[in-house]
């Protein structure tokens, strides 16, 4: 696979063109000079890597008691700090080449939410594809993520040279400037130190007591001021050169987020774990070095960027459109600041900010009116009858959860349509993931995109047999319990007149209910991967023969990325329900050991639980299990995954087992992830 | 009349709710004077985020007087028939099933998208989930001055939901 690489690269830096217009060409040029001058070993070591992964799947695979055994002797004899930086290194070996995409923002697609990012990785997948493939057939852009303005895709290494080629290309507007990107990896990026190669496992475990030194949990700050006096990081060498100093913030940001997934089970909460940062007195002029601590911490809202050397609004213009919580920032002592524009710019790029350089420059009231709607938002009106429209809500997203099939035959009948639409673009919470909605579009009556009749008769599914089949097509959905959560749905009722009276007693039509629900699912994908997803779904119930005595006349749907639930929180008990809400959060925030000065082995290798080339859904499955076995038993990848293969892949058995050894104890302590124990 | 085939219902369910998204959201942007010609007399319900609405004079009226500019943008909308064989008013009552044509339907449109409150791009997008019943019209003219409407709001509800 490093052989493959390397042939790959010549043809890459013969575009010589490419890279000089790319922005961070020096530091890829040096990384590959840093990787040249060390390639045997390298190679070695991904090499050993490549091995215990493989090993480790075909275990998975096999499942015979045999290899668990072998396994366990080899786990417990082996030294598990390097055993585990192998694994690491063999996660990120995936085959997979990674593309920075440059240039791309501010075209005509812009004012799409993501700034048009959606619609760029279509475009690119559409120029990757023969002209004449068949939809399976298509190029696919199989992860994308951003890196300061750039994007970085990952592809098949097939599809490189062909994506190298639309460099040049106009994307709406924007001349895309498209180069190969290589990844600067924890280890790789501190290689060469006083000629001496630290260990990947070695350079975390410093980055990690760094960390560990400079976070202030109780006021949740994280203080990377004056990194250059550090004399922890000056001992290993970041400063002298200009590679590793490019790649160590990168890095730093990355063991960050590894040692905080330990801890913490959702991105949310990783996120919450940190409200301010420091950078004062870096001697940064520009963001370039630190540009991915947007990505790590997008919710921040304390930010010190004192003492540095930002000149103008130009310097800070990577963090433009991040930061959108941002209440506090703090540039005294740069130059920027003493621009006339200065305050301005600051309070049109962060619509939060309350205080610049220390002076408050939004009061609590104009914040108010800013995020205030100019139509109030009031508490759902709800006009029932006979609590007819209550009982079938009730019971509707009950049975839709766990018996579709019989909701369809007690409330459903010949006459009743559903159709379903995809917002693909929707606004959502705040950085919100979204999960791709393959398993939805074929059938989503988009009615902007579905312009063809055909298409749009297809696409709605006429009586209870037709919705049916589409029903039990669609992904297994978990809606939050009503009574429980009320905060999370959003409910209104009320009659309307003029529907079809099904007995054609009275030629005027009857009335009936129309209710609108707005609300949340978790989805339940393949190998029980869970994606939390919002939705708004529009029902006309009318009198007839179904259970309740009502027939659903019609049931219209719209799944939309996971946008949360302020939106419809009464503006009258603002001041009431965040503090009720947050009490479960700002416990498990509490609890939560944050990086450990102990070595954090990594919780899982980079891709691990995730679907990719080459990897069969059976593998994918199994990893999201061991997943799973580690995040409630707080066991190690090897042991969790020895749990449960050991247990044929039944999570209960495993959980069961685990209890009953952990009560007996005889579980080695290297049995545990650093600090759970 | 023979029962319309269930293409021609679906053109026509799908044109209507097309030609009423396309021309709806653009008037409460920039047309505001022409908003009450998008309601139905005998409008019932008519709720944004909540508060309810009296008629489409009174949305006209809020959207003219009391409303920043505001930006709409459609992102998905779908719609589907309610009743085929709507009944219609007319000057002697209503159409019975039997009189009904292919325009006399009623038709349920869900709309998702995002609003934006005042003229700034850099304000935020505020996801909206807006549900409409449309009937026919059932009047020859449009209201004075005013371009006549094939298809009003029986009732509306608003939402912003992100």
């Amino acid at each position: 696979m490093k052989n493959g690489k390397a042939r790959g690269r010549p043809s890459a830096s013969d575009r010589g063109g490419i890279r000089k217009r790319g922005a961070a060409k020096k530091v890829d040029r040096e990384g590959d000079l840093v990787m040249d001058g060390n390639t045997s070993q390298a190679r070695a070591k991904r090499g050993r890597g490549d091995s215990v992964r493989s090993g480790a799947s075909s275990g998975t695979r096999s499942q015979t008691s045999t290899r668990a055994i072998d396994a366990i002797q080899k786990a417990i004899s082996s030294n598990s700090e390097s055993q585990q930086a192998n694994i690491r290194q063999g996660g990120r070996a995936s085959n997979l080449e990674q593309v920075r995409v440059n240039n791309w923002k501010g075209s005509k697609a812009k004012s799409n939410p993501d700034g048009g990012q959606e619609s760029l990785i279509a475009f690119l997948e559409k120029k990757l594809s023969p002209p004449d493939a068949r939809a399976s057939a298509r190029a696919r852009i199989t992860k994308s993520r951003l890196e300061g303005d750039a994007i970085i895709v990952s592809i098949k290494p097939e599809l490189l040279n062909r994506m190298l080629q639309l460099n040049g290309f106009n994307f709406a507007g924007k001349i895309l400037e498209i180069e190969k990107y290589d990844e600067a990896g924890i280890d790789q990026a501190m290689l060469p130190v006083n000629g001496s190669t630290p260990t990947a496992a070695d350079t975390k475990a410093k980055m990690t007591a760094f960390l560990a030194k400079r976070f202030n949990r109780e006021n949740k700050l994280l203080d990377l001021s004056d990194l250059h006096n550090d004399p922890d990081l000056i001992a290993m060498g970041i400063f002298q050169s200009t590679s590793t100093e490019s790649k160590f913030f990168p890095a730093l940001m990355k063991v960050w987020e590894l040692n905080l997934s330990l801890v913490f089970d959702s991105p949310a909460a990783r996120r919450r774990a940190v409200e301010s940062v420091s950078l004062r007195a870096n001697k940064l002029d520009n963001l370039k070095m630190v540009t991915t601590l947007a990505q790590a911490f997008p919710d921040l809202k304390n930010l010190d960027l004192s003492h540095n050397d930002f000149k103008d609004a130009q310097s800070l213009l990577a963090w433009r459109h991040k930061f959108e919580n941002l209440e506090l920032l703090d540039l005294s002592n740069t130059p920027f600041s003493a621009d006339p524009t200065f305050k301005d710019t600051m309070l049109k790029w962060y619509l939060k900010l309350r205080v610049l350089n220390g002076i408050e420059v939004r009061t609590a009231e104009e914040l108010a009116a800013l995020k205030k709607s100019p139509i109030p938002v009031q508490a759902p009106y709800f006009r029932d009858e006979g609590c007819i429209a209550e009982n079938f809500i009730r019971a509707f997203f009950s049975g839709y959860d766990n018996d579709r099939n019989g909701l369809l035959d007690s409330v459903y009948d010949n006459e009743s349509t559903f159709t379903l639409n995809i917002n693909t673009a929707a606004p959502r919470a705040q950085q919100a993931d979204v999960a791709a909605w393959d398993a939805y579009i074929k059938n989503s009556r988009n009615l902007l995109r579905i312009t063809h009749l055909t298409a749009r008769m297809s696409r709605s599914h006429n009586g209870a047999d037709k919705i049916r089949k589409l029903w039990n097509s669609l992904p297994a959905t978990r809606h939050p319990d009503i009574a429980a959560h009320p905060q999370d749905w959003l409910i209104e009722c009320y009659p309307i007149p003029g529907l079809v009276d099904p007995t054609g007693q009275s030629p005027t039509g009857v009335g009936g209910l129309l209710i609108t629900v707005h609300g949340k699912y978790d989805e339940i994908g393949k190998g029980s991967k869970i994606d939390t997803r919002s939705f708004d779904r529009t029902f006309v119930l009318g009198p007839g023969g179904g259970a309740g005595g009502v027939r659903v006349i019609n049931d219209i749907l719209c799944c939309r990325a996971y946008g949360g639930n302020e939106a419809w929180a009464p503006e009258t008990e603002e001041a009431a329900q965040p503090a009720a809400q947050q009490a479960t959060p700002q416990q498990s925030i509490d609890q939560a050991a944050v990086p450990q000065q102990v070595v954090g082995p990594p919780a899982t290798p980079e891709g691990y639980g995730m679907p990719a080339p080459g990897k069969s859904e059976t593998q994918v499955q199994q990893e999201q299990l061991v997943i799973q076995v580690m995040s409630q038993t707080g066991m190690t990848l090897q042991y969790s995954e020895l749990a449960i293969s050991g247990n044929g892949w039944d999570l209960d058995k495993a959980l069961q087992d685990f209890a009953k050894l952990k009560e007996q104890g005889t579980l080695p302590p290297e049995a545990f992830l650093a600090g759970t124990v | 009349m023979a029962p319309a085939s269930e293409d021609t219902l679906v053109k026509h369910s799908t044109e209507a709710a097309t030609e009423f998204v396309n021309s709806f959201y653009p008037a409460l942007q920039s047309n505001r004077a022409t908003i009450s010609s998008f309601y139905s007399q005998q409008a019932s319900t008519i709720l944004f985020n909540g508060n309810v609405v009296a008629d489409g004079a009174a949305v006209q009226e809020i959207f003219v007087n009391q409303m920043t500019p505001t930006h709409y943008e459609v992102q998905s909308f779908d719609c589907q028939i309610i009743n085929r064989t709507y009944p219609t008013p007319t000057a002697t009552g209503f159409k019975l099933p039997t009189e009904t044509t292919v325009k006399d339907m009623s038709i349920l449109v869900i709309v998702s998208g995002f609003v934006r409150f005042g003229e700034s791009r850099d304000l935020p997008q505020r996801g909206f989930s807006e549900t409409f019943v449309l009937v026919p019209n059932p009047t020859a003219d449009g209201p004075k001055g005013k371009r006549r409407r094939e298809w009003l709001i029986q009732t509306q509800n608003f939402r912003l939901v992100v």
